[in-house]
């Protein structure tokens, strides 16, 4: 019983729940004191960093959370990237003896991937569902940053915001 | 719509989201069978573990979590550290092209640590943060609360969780 619909809910996700590939990755202090990051060394390749979109879900349609958007705060330091490009996989689990299917997820990002999201500075990128998703018990969200770094750039990952509609 | 006020609301946050600096950290079996830790090994150091505050917030003004207190819990085991404090900071995220910005929140720890002996004693510790102004997480904000533990030289200490205590308002 009840009913809630809140539009202007959010969820942080801090760096250490990120998931972190090709590169070395240390959890260290962030530029600004009393902040944390997961840092990335500087290498000339190419970083892929999954953010599980930790949110409640519900089994009923239109009920649970209203994926709309997620906000990613990092910093690119001592130089450019390459590029920082956000993708999004919704992953359906398998059941017990099959395995997961994933689909891509349309989303726009509000930084061009090759300049504004990519230079050396403090970023808040925010990547925007084109339709947003139910989230539904047996599904799960992941937000993809692919960095393509160059030698010299390392990278501070913050944290992470998930905007959603919450209804019960 | 809708209208949700509940003033018992708690969040567990595990030893894996702790984030770890300086020491060498593993995931290890808890002390007692069954529970899990983050461990980190003897050595003359001090080690900073910083928890993020893992709760909703809202944008409009007065709802979502209304964050009142956070409970540790952790061990110190084989020798009492030097020393161990904590700190509440709120962290205003930046807009793109700007820091971030941390403001230290004023606390009170709980009887059994508020006398600094009383928080480095080899012994198992639930150590409570109450803040003295509870706060209302914005959108734009959230919570790490820093602990710096000054260990000697065979102190070895095992995290076990967080837990945070709010009012949820939706």
């Amino acid at each position: 019983m009840g009913y809630l619909h809140d539009t202007h809910m959010s969820q942080y996700i801090p760096p250490t729940a990120f998931h972190c590939v090709t590169g070395t990755y240390t959890d260290a202090a962030g530029a600004v004191a009393g902040t944390i990051a997961k840092h990335r060394a500087a290498a000339a390749s190419t970083g892929v960093i999954n953010i599980p979109i930790i949110l409640p879900s519900n089994s009923s349609d239109l009920k649970g959370a209203y994926l709309k958007s997620v906000e990613v705060d990092y910093e690119c330091l001592l130089a450019a990237a390459t590029s920082i490009t956000a993708s999004m996989n919704k992953v359906t689990r398998g059941a017990d003896g099959a395995v997961a299917v994933v689909a891509a997820v349309a989303v726009t990002q509000d930084l061009t991937a090759a300049t504004d999201a990519a230079d050396e500075d403090q970023h808040k990128l925010t990547v925007t569902l084109t339709t947003p998703v139910w989230i539904d018990n047996d599904a799960e969200y992941l937000l993809v940053i692919t960095a393509v770094c160059g030698g010299t750039v390392t990278l501070d990952l913050l944290g992470a915001v998930a905007n959603f509609t919450l209804r019960l | 719509m809708g209208f949700i006020n509940d003033t018992h609301m708690s969040q567990y946050i595990p030893p894996t989201l702790f984030h770890c600096v300086t020491g060498t950290w593993t995931l290890a079996a808890g002390a007692v069978a069954g529970t899990i830790a983050k461990h980190v090994a003897a050595a003359d150091e001090s080690s900073v573990i910083t928890i993020p505050i893992l709760l909703p917030s809202n944008s409009s003004t007065l709802k979502g979590a209304y964050l009142k207190s956070i409970e540790i819990d952790f061990e110190i085991l084989i020798a009492a550290c030097d020393a161990l404090a904590a700190v509440v900071n709120k962290v205003a995220r930046g807009a793109d092209g700007a820091v971030a910005v941390v403001a230290a929140q004023t606390f009170t720890y709980d009887s059994g640590h508020d006398g600094a002996s009383e928080r480095i004693d080899v012994d198992q510790h639930k150590m409570t943060l109450t803040l003295s102004t509870p706060i209302w997480l914005d959108n734009d904000e959230y919570v790490l609360v820093e602990i710096t533990a000054d260990k000697a030289a065979t102190t070895t200490m095992d995290f076990l969780g967080a837990v945070a205590n709010f009012d949820l308002r939706l």
